[in-house]
């Protein structure tokens, strides 16, 4: 049951957008500022109420952090504009929240289609660009009990990884998965009092004392272990490239790639050169990748989707790169470096 | 009326006051059989440019020529053989007293998806095997001034020498 669409009119960086999603990998890329994470946190924030019973409006101010917990100041401002609406889709149905930047209580938030959104629960996770696991310890609880400003995602996805395992077999292709990821970072992780570890031969190591990447990594794993990614659910990544060496890129791609092909639905946003190449390149012809292309025209951001990787446009990423060769090309031609 | 040369499915115009040569041509080499040759020699005002051509999946190309590429693009052993391309004409056109101005090298790839990323990427190998980094102190000349990598289509955005395929 994947989200098939999103609709965004005055949102936050929005004039008016909507983006067709593919049921298997969505990678957003585009410069800083045309609203990629914007974008996978509405998204993320509907999927994560079907499972609950918070209300749309409430999730996204907590995942927005606007200031003072005004939902009206995640509608775009301008000049005689008061209200917004996002609106996610998935087959049959669609979550919508309109808001308002009144003062009137009772206009301020409006929630259409909740009831049937939560008949069909969708088991979703986001990993933000911070890594998360090795502040696990006491963070969850300081999260409950104070009013400290972090988006809720980083406690959101403490929650996933603190699941416990899921109940019979693993699936032979989830076993496949955590053999491969757990060959990366060296042994399997452990759970003792909230505090996370990698084990091995060794003993129990720290997370703290593990690189970044490893960590990435390993919550991945985690992820995969605990079934919060398996058929029907939803990953939403933001940045995977950060702190990872791009020779591990592969892998990740890889593990993707897979987790796609049974049933998972996929969210990265990306600035990174190595992630797009490799899923062009390991990419099957019945894998289901779609890359949204966001971009600025006339101070609105636009959007342009494409299932190839060459007929992506614009470009951010590849620009810049032919930007770099020309540079190096005339600086060559014209002789300024002699 | 410009200078024409076909190199397998590729076709090179050169400007009439351009001073070319088809340099890897049997029948003026002369020493084909124990030395490499680029496929062009060009003489600019202010340098010499040494230019090769890759075609390696031209239309008449075997199957076995492509896989024999791939696997030699794949593990370098291409970028040793533009080294030693480079190095016999040089040595070429060192005994014959042609050697007056710095040397450019450029190599057109022909192949679409070899994208400015993997264009910059060979570039460097290729620098490190001329080699045109970490040259020793002693040295006081260069036998290469700079080398680069083009497709077709940043050749012709770069080069006043139109390279087109033959359809």
């Amino acid at each position: 049951m994947s989200l098939t669409k999103i609709v965004l009119d005055r949102m936050t960086a929005f004039e008016k957008l909507i983006v067709e999603f593919s049921p298997g990998i969505n990678v957003f890329i585009g410069t800083n500022g045309t609203g990629k994470t914007h974008l996978m946190k509405f998204a993320y924030a509907a999927c994560d109420v079907s499972k609950t019973s918070a209300d749309y409006a409430e999730k996204l101010t907590r995942v927005f952090l606007p200031s003072g917990g005004a939902p009206g100041r995640l509608v775009r401002r301008a000049v005689g504009r008061n209200a917004g609406s996002v609106e996610v889709h998935r087959s049959g149905c669609k979550l919508k929240a309109s808001i308002s930047t009144l003062m009137d209580e009772s206009k301020k938030v409006r929630i259409a289609g909740a009831d049937e959104w939560r008949k069909k629960p969708i088991e979703s996770v986001y990993i933000p660009v911070k890594e998360m696991l090795s502040v696990a310890p006491g963070f969850r609880s300081l999260y409950a009990q104070r009013d400290i400003h972090f988006e809720e995602i980083y406690a959101d996805v403490l929650d996933r990884a603190y699941k416990p395992l899921l109940r019979g077999p693993v699936d032979e292709y989830r076993g496949r998965l955590i053999r491969i990821l757990g060959r990366y970072i060296g042994g399997n992780i452990k759970t003792e009092n909230e505090e996370f570890f990698l084990s091995n031969r060794q003993g129990n190591l720290e997370f703290t004392l593990l690189s970044e990447g490893v960590r990435k990594l390993a919550l991945l794993l985690v992820l995969i272990k605990n079934g919060t990614l398996t058929n029907g659910s939803v990953l939403f990544w933001d940045e995977p490239e950060t702190n990872l060496n791009p020779s591990v890129f592969g892998t990740v791609i890889e593990v993707l790639l897979e987790l796609q092909r049974h049933g998972v639905q996929v969210f990265l946003a990306t600035h990174d050169y190595v992630i797009l190449k490799r899923l062009e390149l390991q990419r099957c012809t019945s894998d289901k990748v779609t890359f949204h292309s966001l971009f600025l025209e006339n101070s609105d951001v636009k959007c342009r989707s494409t299932d190839s990787h060459i007929d992506i446009h614009p470009n951010a990423i590849a620009d810049t790169f032919s930007d770099i060769y020309d540079q190096e090309i005339r600086k060559t031609l014209t002789g300024d470096d002699e | 009326m410009n200078q024409v040369f076909v190199e397998k499915n590729l076709r090179i115009e050169f400007p009439p006051n351009v001073n070319v040569r088809k340099f890897d041509d049997e029948n003026t080499h002369g020493l084909s059989h124990c030395m490499k040759a680029v496929d062009f020699i060009v003489e600019e005002p202010k340098r010499t440019l040494y230019i090769e051509f890759k075609d390696p999946f031209h239309p008449k190309a075997e199957k076995k020529d492509r896989e024999k590429w791939i696997r030699e693009f794949q593990s370098g052993e291409i970028d040793e053989k533009l080294k030693y391309k480079f190095r016999d004409s040089f040595l070429y056109e060192w005994s014959s007293d042609r050697v007056k101005k710095p040397i450019h090298y450029y190599v057109l790839i022909a192949l679409d998806n070899l994208d400015p990323v993997l264009l910059t990427s060979r570039r460097d190998d290729l620098k490190k095997k001329l080699p045109l980094f970490g040259l020793p102190p002693a040295w006081t000349r260069r036998f290469v001034d700079d080398c680069l990598i083009f497709n077709v289509e940043t050749w012709n955005k770069h080069l006043p020498y139109r390279v087109s395929r033959i359809p």
